[in-house]
């Protein structure tokens, strides 16, 4: 059942968990960035039904956020030392979470998938089309995304954290007069367009969303309405 | 261990099995806990729909010496109730995660059992003679027209069926936000521990409406949460020393001397990782799901999800031994973490003389580690073996390869047939073995 594991495609990965689980277990010719994009893509689905629980298991959330969380740190180490795969103009790794309203996590990312960033910097301009390798820097995003949502999953623990969401906003002002009560809730969507400065242009990573099938559909999907709505937003601000 | 003969062999037979004889399980009858009283006489299992249920060793009978005397049941009743939160909007699970009893100091038993929130102190006592012969009363209760009594006469007791009642005499409830993994007598008797996911609480078994805070390790912002307290216990002798262990397989021991909030520990046992080990699923594996003190207190015993570990509390940097319970499911584990048996929390115990260790395993198999003679065995509750004093047949697990006669392939397991929770007799070779929801005991053949 080996060619079988290879051949599918990831969005479909829900149906085949069982088959790929057990792929994985018995081949050892599945090339490793495949086994740790399966094992990645476990843990976010179950991140994703933990966060559908009224309350999700502590222990077990943790787990897989670790999991998660070193996952995506090897996947950015490997990144970093292929520069030449992911757009030009980084600043390397030097934008951490640190410096932004975001959850305290120490991971840090090639700039050129964040979507905090600086204004002078990022997507480049001319014909230098920023490549995001389907298997490394959009599925970075992705997942980025989809691990501050796991980490919203804590938030769920606590009443007073229902406002982990809005820290993240960079921008604040900007959004004073706009009813973002409905993002007040216990669970949280993964912010993907708020915190981005209305400078940048942010067309284009959106552009290679729907594109992108090869991401976590799922993850995707729950947000796109959201997405819609606030494209909407950015449209009326960016007076595009 | 058992079938090679020699001397010390233990050779376990079935003894008895409780519980529903249909492969329908129902969720309620699923046994969470299981537990020896300090005598052994008494053996309390809890359950997930918050029942107790006491077994009492029938007394020697000087005619079967064949065989030590049988557990029956001695007291039924519902610990704990299903509640609502209604602030979270949550429910409260009535399953009985863990059950310790007080060492007995009159006629009377007690026992702290607690579900996810809220720890309950039970007195079990017996009733075994009543009152009779009442001048205004009849017998039947009413009350008597005075003007009829003629003669008076005193009451006498009279021996009755025996009555064993349970009442619930102190309730220790909403010291918890977080689900109630552990409680831990200490030493002393008169105070306990009990560990949540994030903070541990010093109770007085006297004072309900208050506990002191000896362990948070809640950090500031919930999104920097990496590690979860997964079990705690007190020291046998030392009233000032516990232990807890964490989903990233340390053990921290702490002295409530030093300080009043233990949140830095006196010593910190952590094995470093085998590299050539590593996998995605180390840090999930390495999650310590049960931690017990030996009797003599000089050794303490961790289970994570492949192997138990012995560690002596004078070196913190690796345990003084090593056994792997199921190291076939190592090639195993992308499969088990899909299917969350990965995640599974075996407990382990010691034997009376701390010579020997127990925990459970997959297909209702539980494993012993005889730590003098370094042998192993594994052993199958089942019902096909029971018939009394029969010696339980060992069980092998082949890993890969060809498979010898009797042997089970890894493949052919039953993941969901798992014995999560064992106990041993403090002083005999008796063992209780809890299935999904039958409770096996077994016993050493006896001469």
């Amino acid at each position: 059942m080996l060619g079988r594991g290879l051949k599918r495609k990831l969005s479909d990965y829900e149906e085949s968990m069982a088959g790929l689980s057990s792929a994985f277990d018995s081949s050892r010719s599945l090339p490793y960035p495949l086994k740790r994009q399966l094992v990645l893509n476990m843990c976010l689905t179950k991140l994703q039904t933990y966060k559908m629980l009224v309350e999700p298991n502590l222990h077990r959330s943790v787990l897989i956020a670790n999991t998660v969380r070193q996952i995506q740190e090897e996947m950015r180490q490997e990144s970093s030392q292929q520069p030449v795969n992911i757009c030009p103009g980084i600043a390397p790794a030097s934008h951490s979470y640190t410096g932004m309203e975001s959850p305290g996590i120490p991971l840090q990312l090639p700039s050129g998938v964040e979507d905090i960033s600086p204004p002078t910097c990022l997507v480049p301009t001319g014909d230098d089309q920023p490549k995001f390798p389907e298997n490394t820097g959009l599925k970075l995003e992705d997942d980025r995304q989809d691990l501050k949502g796991a980490e919203c999953v804590f938030g769920s623990f606590e009443i007073s954290n229902s406002t982990s969401y809005l820290k993240d906003l960079a921008i604040d002002d900007i959004f004073e007069d706009i009813d973002t009560s409905m993002y007040d809730s216990d669970f949280c969507c993964p912010p993907l367009m708020p915190p981005r400065s209305p400078s940048l242009a942010t067309e284009e990573p959106l552009k290679t969303f729907p594109s992108c099938n090869s991401s976590s559909a799922n993850n995707i999907q729950i947000c796109r309405t959201d997405l819609s709505e606030l494209d909407h937003i950015m449209e009326i601000l960016v007076g595009s | 261990m058992a079938g090679a003969g020699g001397g010390n062999d233990i050779q376990w037979c079935f003894s008895q099995v409780k519980g529903a004889v249909d492969d329908d399980v129902a969720e309620a009858d699923i046994i969470s806990t299981v537990e020896f009283n300090h005598s052994g006489e008494l053996l309390a299992t809890g359950d997930k729909g918050g029942r107790v249920v006491i077994f009492q060793q029938e007394q020697e009978n000087k005619t079967q010496s064949h065989s030590r005397g049988e557990y029956n049941v001695y007291s039924t009743f519902q610990s704990h109730e299903p509640e609502f939160d209604y602030l979270k909007s949550l429910e409260i699970e009535e399953k009985i995660n863990k059950i310790r009893w007080l060492p007995q100091k009159n006629a009377a038993q007690f026992l702290l059992s607690t579900n996810d929130k809220t720890i309950k102190l039970w007195k079990i006592s017996e009733r075994d003679k009543r009152p009779e012969g009442y001048n205004l009363k009849e017998e039947d209760g009413r009350y008597r027209d005075p003007t009829t009594v003629t003669t008076l006469r005193v009451p006498v007791f009279r021996p009755m069926d025996l009555m064993v009642e349970a009442s619930p005499r102190r309730i220790f409830a909403n010291a918890h936000t977080y689900h109630i993994n552990s409680i831990s007598i200490n030493s002393d008797y008169e105070t306990y521990l009990s560990a949540d996911d994030l903070r541990i609480n010093l109770w007085h078994l006297e004072i309900t409406d208050r506990s002191f805070n000896i362990v948070d390790i809640k950090p500031a912002n919930m999104e920097e949460l990496t590690e979860v307290i997964t079990a705690a216990e007190f020291h046998p002798n030392s009233c000032s020393t516990f232990v807890y262990s964490s989903s990233k397989g340390t053990i921290r021991l702490c002295d409530m001397r030093a300080s009043a909030l233990c949140d830095r520990h006196s010593k910190l046992f952590e094995e470093p990782e085998d590299p050539s080990n590593r996998s995605f699923f180390s840090e999930i594996i390495s999650s310590i799901s049960d931690v017990k003190f030996s009797h003599s207190g000089r050794y303490m015993m961790t289970r994570d999800y492949l192997s138990v570990k012995i560690w002596d509390l004078n070196m913190e940097n690796r345990p003084v031994e090593t056994y792997q319970v199921h190291e076939y499911l190592r090639s195993k584990l992308c499969s088990l973490y899909e299917n969350d048996c990965i995640f599974d929390k075996f407990e382990c115990c010691w034997n009376g003389s701390d010579s020997i260790v127990m925990t459970g395993s997959y297909n209702n198999f539980f494993r012993m580690f005889d730590r003098n003679s370094k042998r192993d065995i594994t052993l199958e509750a089942s019902r096909e073996n029971n018939k009394p004093r029969t010696v339980l047949k060992p069980r092998k697990v082949c890993a890969s390869g060809k498979r010898k006669k009797d042997e089970i392939s890894v493949d052919s397991l039953d993941f969901n047939k798992k014995i999560l929770h064992t106990a041993w007799h403090p002083k005999e070779n008796i063992i209780a073995v809890a299935t999904t929801n039958n409770l096996y005991i077994f016993q050493d053949k006896m001469n």
